[in-house]
């Protein structure tokens, strides 16, 4: 099925560029590890054959729009936006659909590509010490190769990120053309973060900061989430400076603590961040507590209705307000 | 005169709870094949890093830190000012960093020549000389290479010795340590009653088993023309389309071996303040951005090139030694596989 849809992403691309709808289309190539994509910008048709769909196609593609249509620094002069083809999974449109609504996208010079995930494996599910080789993709099943040549199989859903298997938008909620996947993966029950949740106050905050504390401050999870477009993030103004510079658990609290909580009501649950830090810091389980109050307490999902106004510019006389006092 | 000796690996925890009087030691922990440098805090702690393939982060955080306080200002109620030299670094002046690879080890060297320099050089960082002067590296050679190392293609081995004082070979049940430099001979020397002698099927067992070390390290980039390709490629049009996918953030300079580049900061209240030092990335728009606004390297094209360059074209410049030892871990952490292999062989096929 992979094979497929590969097959027919190459032709709708091609067909985009032979009818000079598009100047550049972002999708996927080869990556050079196993059990790896990675990013790929396309500006010309005898490329198209790097393009492939497989389960490590798992950026969020969407990161890149904002800095194509808003480019640093300012130019005086107007700039000529480029028309861009893009694949989109379910989350990449989500968040396609966020920053539309946030002014970040020219819509109309966006072609979006859908495609219905199947969910995206994670290669950080596979113990750090067994050194993967080589792998290969056939029918549902990943075989790894080990440095010892020794093969070992694996279900496709074994190796899925914690954010897929609980993904329940895996259809693109905007496209332009749509690309089926056949058998359609069932959501899974939506389970994450409910530990958490259960949890005192007092152990939750000494879980974040446990977690936290691993931050090295490379800023990986600003930079690959879609959200994060600020022309300049608040942890790195010095006119005031906000937060200090050290690894200090108290400066990288105040930078996680404000960048996660700026995603509220826009968190769209990619992964994003998750699959960039360094550290394995698993900084789903609070986006996603966020997530849940959105969903929970205002009934809003980030990125799946276009004409729905964004959750934090919308007030509604029934909004509940329970939570201003209940932490 | 080089030296070797033996260690059985059951008389290492001894051998390290005597030294620990005096020294703090440094060692790979954790779990799972994910493992970082940490203070040995127990010394009857199994060690557990013979089979470790490398740290996430390189050990340079040993000797030069994510942040460190330079030193702190007063100023009291009659205006007089005051500095106080940073005194909360209460750790023991001695370090024994024992386990490092020999890719991370040959870094240090480097980072030697940016922050100490040549014998009577003008201008030495004091604050790595400190922690660097009495450290004592011990370097393990690696047995266990991963698809992403490339030191073979960087003047580098599993078994290279540069910028170790000892070196360490695990042969099985013992350890067999060999001398590099003058300090790692003082040290074996004081050690002596925890070490016995070699015996010539040790050095044959140690043999063999790096040789098929080397041969496990199958990924090649050539290196030979990046150098010269870089002199006249500031302008090429090949930086435009290679930074595109790059996300813009710190992992591969953070984790880097080499990498060095620093910030220094004033973190200032009414009448107190510290002067702090953290590390900075080129990847960073804020590394370049002057007080005016003006910013010489706007974009992620700007950034990339420099960090390219910088590895590659000035670094040999100025320390005649390309700045990467090919330890590959911005090969496995780049969240888009921007891989730098791919770079460097880019690089070399340019026109």
């Amino acid at each position: 099925m992979m094979k497929e849809i590969e097959t027919r992403i190459k032709e709708v691309v091609k067909d985009l560029f032979t009818q000079n709808k598009i100047d550049l289309f972002i999708g996927y190539s080869k990556g050079s590890l196993p059990l790896t994509s990675s990013p790929c910008f396309i500006t010309k048709s005898e490329d198209i054959e790097k393009l492939v769909w497989n389960s490590f196609c798992s950026n969020n593609l969407a990161v890149y729009l904002p800095r194509i249509f808003n480019p640093q620094p300012r130019k005086k002069e107007k700039i000529e936006l480029p028309r861009i083809g893009i694949l989109a999974k379910g989350c990449d449109a989500r968040s396609i659909v966020v920053l539309i609504k946030e002014h970040q996208i020219a819509r109309d010079n966006v072609f979006i590509l859908g495609i219905v995930c199947q969910g995206m494996g994670d290669r950080k599910k596979i113990r750090n010490d067994i050194e993967i080789t080589g792998a290969e993709e056939k029918n549902g099943r990943i075989t790894i190769v080990d440095e010892n040549k020794k093969e070992i199989e694996l279900k496709r859903e074994e190796l899925l990120s914690d954010c897929c298997i609980e993904c329940q938008h895996a259809t693109p909620p905007i496209h332009d053309i749509l690309i089926e996947s056949g058998n359609q993966r069932p959501a899974a029950p939506k389970g994450g973060g409910r530990d958490f949740e259960k949890k005192s106050i007092e152990d939750r905050w000494n879980l974040f900061q446990e977690e936290i504390s691993k931050c090295i401050r490379c800023y990986a999870c600003r930079q690959a989430c879609p959200n994060c477009y600020c022309r300049e993030c608040f942890a790195d103004q010095t006119k005031p400076r906000w937060i200090g510079v050290t690894d200090h658990i108290s400066d990288v609290m105040f930078y996680q603590i404000g960048r996660i909580f700026h995603q509220a009501g826009r968190c769209v649950d990619c992964g994003a961040c998750v699959r960039a830090c360094p550290m394995g810091i698993d900084l789903r389980v609070f986006t996603h507590k966020l997530v849940r109050d959105a969903k929970e307490l205002f009934d809003y999902e980030a990125g799946v209705f276009l004409e729905e106004g964004l959750l934090l510019a919308t007030f509604k006389p029934e909004d509940k307000q329970e939570f201003i006092s209940e932490p | 005169m080089i030296e070797e000796k033996i260690i059985k690996k059951n008389r290492l925890n001894a051998m390290l709870q005597e030294l620990s009087k005096e020294y703090s030691i440094y060692i790979p922990a954790g779990e799972n094949g994910d493992f970082r440098f940490c203070e040995l805090r127990d010394t009857n702690d199994e060690l557990v890093f013979w089979d470790y393939r490398n740290t996430r982060i390189s050990p340079k955080e040993i000797l030069f830190p994510h942040s460190e306080i330079l030193y702190e200002f007063s100023r009291d109620e009659s205006h007089q000012f005051s500095i106080s030299q940073n005194n909360d670094d209460q750790r023991k002046m001695k370090n024994v960093i024992l386990g490092i690879r020999p890719c991370d080890a040959r870094a240090i060297g480097f980072l030697d020549r940016v922050f100490i320099g040549e014998p009577n050089e003008r201008f030495v960082d004091p604050y790595y000389l400190k922690r660097r002067i009495h450290t004592i590296i011990i370097s393990l050679a690696c047995n266990r290479p991963q698809i992403s190392c490339f030191c073979t293609s960087l003047n580098g081995r599993p078994d290279g010795e540069e910028g170790a004082d000892i070196i360490a070979f695990d042969i099985g049940e013992e350890i067999l340590l060999k001398t590099v430099t003058e300090k790692g001979k003082e040290f074996i020397k004081e050690s002596s009653k925890w070490l016995g002698n070699v015996k010539k099927s040790d050095i044959d067992k140690k043999n063999k088993i790096f040789k098929e070390s080397a041969k496990r390290i199958n990924s090649r980039v050539s290196v030979e023309k990046v150098k010269e390709k870089l002199d006249d490629s500031f302008e090429a049009d090949f930086w435009n389309e290679i930074h595109r996918k790059c996300l813009g953030c710190g992992i591969c300079t953070f984790l880097c071996s080499t990498c060095h580049c620093f910030d220094i900061t004033d973190e200032t209240s009414a009448d107190r303040g510290k002067r702090i030092k953290c590390w900075d990335s080129c990847m960073y728009p804020l590394f370049t951005l002057h007080a005016s606004g003006h910013n010489p390297r706007p974009n992620y094209k700007e950034r990339m090139r420099q960090r390219i360059m910088h590895k590659f074209n000035y670094c040999p410049e100025n320390f005649k030694e390309l700045f990467c030892v090919g330890c590959g871990r911005c090969i496995r952490n780049c969240p888009v596989n921007l891989d730098i292999r791919e770079v460097i062989n880019q690089v070399s096929q340019l026109k």
